[in-house]
């Protein structure tokens, strides 16, 4: 008999709301967290927005050592945790060390102090040849992606399977798809799970310029990120972090724990087509939300909401709509679907792990977050996007999914633990 | 779990694209052999730098093996990925119609630790002297950690599972571990494995801030772990690719199953806290030995992390004892990689490699540059040692604190 | 560099920006062939209007980077071209 896994605990840093209750409050108010950058002066980037997280780490508990030691992303990672840990009312001090896994995902990882230093050695990309002696003193932390997983289970004294993944735009879904898999699987009884991204900075911004994936509506960033809109013209970028505890259902239950939701699916598949295009069939991503369905054992009608990948870009949102469809039949015409990077931006590796976050919390208010922004209708964008404002729904079971850059197709499940729903 | 799972994960197919090798029979008759190929670091911008030796590949020539379109948009180690890749697959005989056939039943996993660093810092350079215009449009798919996942799927056509792992140098374990679980749950081949090129002027700078990194001028004593002489570790650029096949598919094409990934385990106990990795190694060996239903005593031959820090290798030393008991101090132990360097997530790759083929030839690898072991091992060093290993222990452990362990058996054998 | 993208030069960034050489004489004849025929993504477009943009120092019309074949592409950018001059 196969182990089942529960969300028993959940931590936020995103934009526009620190910890659970400010993220929750921005989704079901349908605010937007997007704005002018104000990390650095982009003056000469064609995207000058994004969604920035206004975050003193010092305020949220780190000490000066963590913060002179971590990169922001992994700052986020700590601080979400903390909260996680504390939600999920764990007391790891009784839990077997070894049982403890960490699975966290990002991107880009320490891109933005790579980034920083590499101007110190290289005299502002002046020499090939770069200077050591300039370097900062942590700058191998920020070189090692695994620095992320290391530094949370270092901190919470996490001796399981301890792993960093890194698959793009996807990696949050699957940081938390391979925790599951690890729990269901025998390997942890605990996982930490989540990602998070902090790739505000001037390399990252234009890479995705030069392929003019992120929007330039520079001048009413408040309203930038479109998804599904007939009007979007890119993403907006963003920044933050998530982590959920995950826990096998019977060691959460003998504990008294409370119970979000459960993780009962999912898969992912490549689409071997192109590493920043995607088809308009979406037939990959139509094969991870089936591989998901199987394995929660679930048939497509009984989906009740869709967290979309919904970047806001033409091709993502078409191809998304099309897998949905194909999947969903007739029954995606009832079934709403939105996304939440209209209010909190694209943090890359990040946003697949704080989508699920918003659809445990969906589950929990029975509520489905809007997708904001939403004004004009696109032909071949013909679902219910849920626009601008929340809806209360019942809700059982609810899919998360997304595409990353290398043709990554991901799908998770979260359903009500049927102890709770009866 | 201690019965065999119905979906056993054989590897059918090695590619290899190493300092001492660019293809798998030139990597495994230069480890047979024991030839060092560590050497000064000799790479435009890295001169004036300290670390002097390196594990660097010098033959590999990426036009002859991958075509220019994926070359410009990809780094150097997404080139030997896609090289790599190719030569497994070859070895497979998986062919692309074979693979056409069924896409979505092949997946690919890479671990990957130090990213395209080449390729960003040229971009970096045209960001900052330049401008933001002079960003070209590869540079978000050429820097990032899942480049060569999404390039082999892309260019070999495979749509099924495709995974990155980002973790330090035990991730290369976990890549195969994860690729085996996938066979389990039903894909039939993946394409696993890792490559790294970490030798970029920038990534050097970034690595010199590792203690354990070496930075001996004298390419002999550079990398000497075990030994009261043990300075740190050499780095190193290429990997391997395996492929990983699930047993039934592979028979039923007619493929040998070259070697089976019978257990893995992976454990932390934090970065550079490498006294207690030897409860974390110790734990991981018996995980991996638990899910391979082994007896320590069927371990025939152990390739070792081999970090070259004191306190790490006597912790190494110790793990091996504590999970293997007195047939620890028994069995071979050997490091191959002191000839060509320890190339971060690849490294426990290039050992899982040279463990089949060691298997395969019944020879164990000598541990080159090492000579006078302080700690209670039987090293095989000088030379290769006339074996018949049926059952191989590969570990590893990395810089940010994971311990791993992986059990592979020969394949022939255990045909049933 | 003249005042006027060339078949030539085309030839040249295409292999430089995307990896694909096709030598100028057969370009000419195949002008009207698709980019994706040729072995051009929409990166490898975007790849050749920013390389044209930053030589020129003048922005090419949006469209260009979705141009069908090259002699769509060299129509509209050398238009854009003469519009700058």
């Amino acid at each position: 008999m196969s182990r089942r896994v529960a969300v028993t605990g959940i931590g936020i840093v995103a934009p526009g709301g620190i910890g659970v209750p400010a993220f929750w409050d921005l989704l079901a108010s349908g605010r937007t967290a997007t704005r002018g950058i104000t990390f650095f002066d982009p003056a000469g980037l064609r995207s000058r927005i994004a969604a920035e997280c206004d975050f003193d780490p010092a305020a949220h508990g780190l000490d000066a050592e963590q913060i002179a030691r971590c990169d922001r992303y992994i700052q986020f990672a700590l601080v979400a945790g903390e909260e996680a840990i504390r939600d999920s009312g764990l007391d790891l001090a009784l839990e077997n060390p070894w049982r403890v896994g960490v699975s966290l995902g990002t991107a880009v990882g320490g891109t933005t102090r790579l980034e920083h230093d590499y101007v110190l050695v290289s005299s502002h990309g002046q020499r090939w040849d770069v200077d050591h002696r300039e370097a900062g003193p942590h700058l191998q932390r920020a070189f090692a992606p695994s620095t992320l997983a290391s530094t949370v289970a270092e901190r919470f004294e996490a001796r399981g399977p301890v792993q960093t993944v890194s698959t793009g735009c996807t990696s949050g879904l699957d940081a938390v798809g391979y925790a599951f898999h690890t729990i269901e699987e025998g390997r942890a009884d605990v996982c930490i799970a989540g990602a998070s991204d902090s790739p505000i900075s001037p390399i990252t911004m234009a890479c995705f310029d030069a392929i003019k994936a992120t929007s330039p509506n520079n001048d009413d960033p408040a309203h930038a990120s479109r998804p599904f809109d007939a009007d979007r013209n890119g993403f907006v970028m963003g920044e933050g972090g998530a982590v959920l505890v995950l826990e096998e259902l019977d060691h959460a239950l003998a504990r008294g724990a409370q119970v979000y939701c459960e993780i009962s699916g999912y898969a992912t598949f490549g689409n071997a087509y192109h590493m920043t295009g995607l088809t308009t069939e979406g037939l990959e991503m139509a094969r991870a939300i089936e591989g998901a369905l199987d394995q929660a054992r679930l048939d497509a009608t009984a989906i009740d909401y869709v967290n979309a990948h919904g970047s806001g870009t033409q091709q993502n949102d078409r191809h998304e709509t099309a897998a949905v469809k194909r999947v969903l039949g007739a029954h995606a015409y009832d079934t709403p679907m939105s996304s939440i990077k209209s209010m909190v931006g694209h943090s890359l590796g990040a946003i697949g792990a704080i989508e699920v976050a918003a659809c445990a919390l969906a589950l929990t208010h029975q509520v489905v977050p809007p997708t904001a922004n939403y004004e004009t209708p696109d032909p071949e964008c013909d679902l219910d996007y849920v626009p601008r404002v929340a809806r209360e729904r019942r809700l059982s079971s609810v899919l998360s999914v997304g595409s990353g850059f290398g043709g990554f197709q991901s799908a998770v499940i979260l359903n009500l633990p049927r102890e709770k729903t009866e | 779990m201690s019965e065999p799972h119905p979906r056993r994960a054989a590897v059918t197919g090695i590619g290899v694209v190493a300092p001492n090798g660019t293809s798998t029979e030139t990597f495994w008759k230069s480890t047979r052999e024991g030839i060092s190929v560590l050497d000064r670091v000799a790479r435009e911008g890295c001169e004036h730098l300290p670390l002097r030796v390196a594990g660097q590949i010098r033959d590999f020539d990426p036009p002859s093996a991958i075509e220019e379109r994926y070359l410009v948009q990809t780094d150097r180690f997404t080139h030997f990925a896609m090289a790599a890749a190719d030569l497994a697959l070859d070895d497979a005989g998986l062919d692309r119609p074979a693979t056409d056939a069924a896409p979505f039943s092949v997946g690919v996993v890479t671990a990957a630790g130090s990213g395209g660093g080449e390729f960003g810092q040229r971009e970096l350079q045209q960001l900052w002297s330049k401008g933001s215009r002079f960003v070209g449009p590869y540079q978000s798919i050429a820097w990032f950690y899942a480049a060569s996942t999404g390039q082999i799927s892309i260019r070999r056509g495979f749509k099924g599972p495709c995974g990155v792992i980002a973790s330090d140098e035990a991730g290369g374990l976990d890549a195969l571990a994860h690729a085996a679980r996938a066979v389990r749950r039903g894909t039939d081949v993946m394409v696993a494995g890792a490559t790294e090129a970490p030798l970029a002027p920038y990534s050097v700078v970034c690595q010199l801030g590792y203690g354990e990194l070496s930075t001996v001028e004298d390419p002999e004593r550079a990398y000497r772990p075990f030994t009261a002489a043990a300075c740190g570790f050499v780095p190193a650029e290429g990997g391997a690719m395996l492929v990983v096949e699930a047993e039934a598919a592979a028979r039923e094409r007619g493929a040998p199953v070259r070697a089976v990934l019978a257990g893995h385990a992976a454990t932390f106990t934090g970065a550079s806290r490498w006294e207690q990795s030897r409860e974390g190694l110790a734990e991981a060996i018996r995980g991996a030995l638990r899910e391979a239903g082994c007896a320590p005593e069927e371990i025939d031959v152990v390739f070792a992390d081999a970090l070259g820090v004191p306190e790490a290798d006597r912790a190494e030393a110790l793990a091996i004892a504590d999970a293997l008991g007195t047939h620890g101090t028994r069995v071979p132990v050997t490091a191959p990689k002191t000839a060509i360097g320890r190339g971060y997530g690849a490294a426990p790759v290039l050992d899982a490699a040279a463990a089949v083929l060691a298997m395969e030839h019944g020879v164990i690898p000598p541990t080159p540059n090492v000579f006078d072991i302080c700690h209670d091992l039987d090293l095989v060093t000088t030379r290769a040692r006339a074996a018949e290993p049926r059952t191989a222990l590969v570990l590893s452990r990395g810089l940010m604190g994971s311990n791993s362990a992986l059990v592979l058996r020969l394949g022939a054998g255990d045909a049933s | 560099m003249s005042d006027r993208i060339t078949v030539e030069e085309l030839s040249e960034l295409m292999k430089k920006a995307a990896g694909v050489t096709v030598a100028p004489e057969e370009l000419k004849q195949r002008c009207d062939s698709g980019f994706d025929a040729l072995g051009i993504d929409s990166l490898g477009l975007l790849g050749i209007v920013g390389e044209l943009e930053n030589r020129y120092g003048t922005p090419m019309p949006p469209d260009a980077e979705k141009s069908k074949s090259p002699r769509q592409f060299l129509e509209l950018t050398n238009s854009a071209l003469l519009a700058g001059a």
